[in-house]
């Protein structure tokens, strides 16, 4: 299948798969940036007592969990317009990955804050720490340990959904690719150069995550 | 320095503290002994707030525990050892130890440190400062988590079962420990069934059943002659091998 391979046709539309591979870069690293804040903010407030405050967050993390990101990201493409908001295709792209994410990042954030057994906290409470004390000094850093994979795994997830933003008219890695098989009818072509840059993303996240973990393991346990 | 007055507590339609009353003097050592859900875990969690109770009054070192806002304060004079350790996994013994110093009584880390060494000497750890919570025995945890809980100089220190998860060979190093700071005339509440721990440095032995303080004497005469007949059924349980 990939034996004629034209690679001339491809090297001819690197240029292009170059821009198209920086703009998804890019439009990962804001989505992603998005995402956590959401996702951290969302988590926040749904394990807080509060019920007014947990409500929106808990309706935000199952609406966005229920329904898929093509129909979330036509939604504020079709329906901001309608709202009087007219916002460049670039950036409602960034909205609909940062919203979708977030939903996914806030259950992964609970679970890892859940997964820290009760006990400590009490420890920490009865040595008079305070509650955002006993978050940033014992939960959350263990938490995050044990969240670095999952996230990363939602990362892979939000690098490959933004392929969805060329159906917006984005031009990002996918969009670019399209081209080649628009041009030359050779859609072979378009997608390998594609798969070669999501490949490249793919591997750079897994090395950081990998890098990460080496650097925070506990000495002897992982 | 610990009083109790007429504390009720409810787990729901269960009364797990009835009408306590019961004053603790400063420089005392009470041993609290029971049957497990008798209350006596949760008579001793009331008294650094870790669980709410419904009415009555509790006077800790002369604050009043009903006022939410002075808890934090309160805490920080009492040391709390738990039955199961809860060290810190991601933090060195002397982190662990340190910790609470640094960023509750704002020590510097030098001073923090200079302290928390002390005192993982003073448990018998002075080898073990650098190693992580599951690089040590059960034995070793909990004496580091009684150093923890020294660190902050509390001026009451409160033991829930501290040697009931622990191997029978380790729980001499532990009790030591704790001998060693009554004799030092901390003021302490124990949940135990060590009964030889009680008899050496016990002021006051106290026994709960279904929620209730039944009895309180002196380790002599609780061993001895104890009035009740919940009571004498009980160490007759625990005391006959």
């Amino acid at each position: 299948m990939l034996g004629g391979l034209n690679t001339r046709v491809m090297m001819e539309y690197l240029p292009e798969i170059w821009q198209g591979f920086l703009a998804t870069l890019f439009l990962s690293t804001v989505g992603f940036v998005g995402a956590m804040a959401l996702g951290v903010l969302a988590c926040a407030l749904t394990i807080q007592p509060l019920r007014w405050l947990r409500a929106p967050a808990v309706i935000y993390v199952d609406t966005i969990r229920a329904t898929p990101l093509l129909a979330q990201l036509y939604f504020l493409y079709f329906g901001l317009p309608r709202l009087g908001i007219v916002l460049p295709e670039m950036l409602i792209g960034i909205i609909a990955l940062s919203l979708n994410s977030g939903a996914y990042m806030a259950e992964i954030i609970r679970s890892g804050i859940l997964s820290i057994p009760r006990g400590q906290v009490e420890a920490g409470m009865s040595t008079g720490l305070s509650y955002m004390q006993r978050m940033r000094l014992i939960v959350l850093p263990q938490a995050l340990r044990t969240t670095v994979s999952p996230l990363i795994g939602q990362a892979i997830v939000l690098v490959k959904d933004s392929s969805l933003l060329s159906l917006i008219s984005v031009v990002e890695l996918t969009r670019a690719g399209q081209r080649i098989a628009i041009d030359r009818f050779m859609p072979v072509e378009g997608l390998v150069a594609t798969a070669l840059g999501y490949l490249m993303l793919y591997y750079a996240l897994k090395s950081a995550a990998g890098a990460w973990q080496a650097r925070n393991s506990i000495p002897g346990r992982g | 320095m610990i009083e109790f007055s007429g504390v009720n507590k409810w787990f729901g339609s269960l009364h797990v503290l009835q009408d306590i009353s019961l004053t603790v003097a400063k420089g005392e050592v009470v041993v609290v002994c029971g049957p497990s859900g008798s209350g006596k875990s949760t008579l001793i969690r009331c008294i650094n707030g870790l669980e709410p109770f419904e009415s009555g009054r509790l006077l800790v070192d002369g604050t009043d525990l009903s006022n939410r806002k002075a808890l934090l304060k309160l805490r920080s004079e009492v040391g709390f050892v738990f039955q199961s350790f809860n060290l810190y996994p991601h933090k060195t013994a002397l982190e662990n130890v340190t910790l609470a110093p640094i960023h509750v009584r704002r020590l510097g880390r030098a001073q923090a440190e200079e302290r928390g060494r002390a005192l993982l000497e003073k448990v018998g750890l002075a080898d073990k400062m650098g190693s992580y919570p599951h690089q040590l025995s059960g034995g070793q945890q909990q004496r580091v988590a009684i150093a923890r809980s020294l660190c902050m100089q509390p001026k009451i220190m409160l033991f829930d079962e501290p040697t009931s998860a622990l191997d029978p060979e380790m729980i001499n190093e532990v009790l030591d420990v704790m001998v060693g700071l009554a004799r030092e005339g901390m003021t302490m509440m124990v949940v135990t069934h060590e009964m030889g721990f009680a008899r050496k440095v016990a002021d006051r032995v106290i026994f709960m059943d279904r929620g209730a303080i039944v009895e309180t004497a002196p380790p002599e005469r609780f061993f001895t002659a104890p009035a009740h007949a919940r009571t004498r059924d009980f160490l007759s349980k625990i005391l006959q091998h």
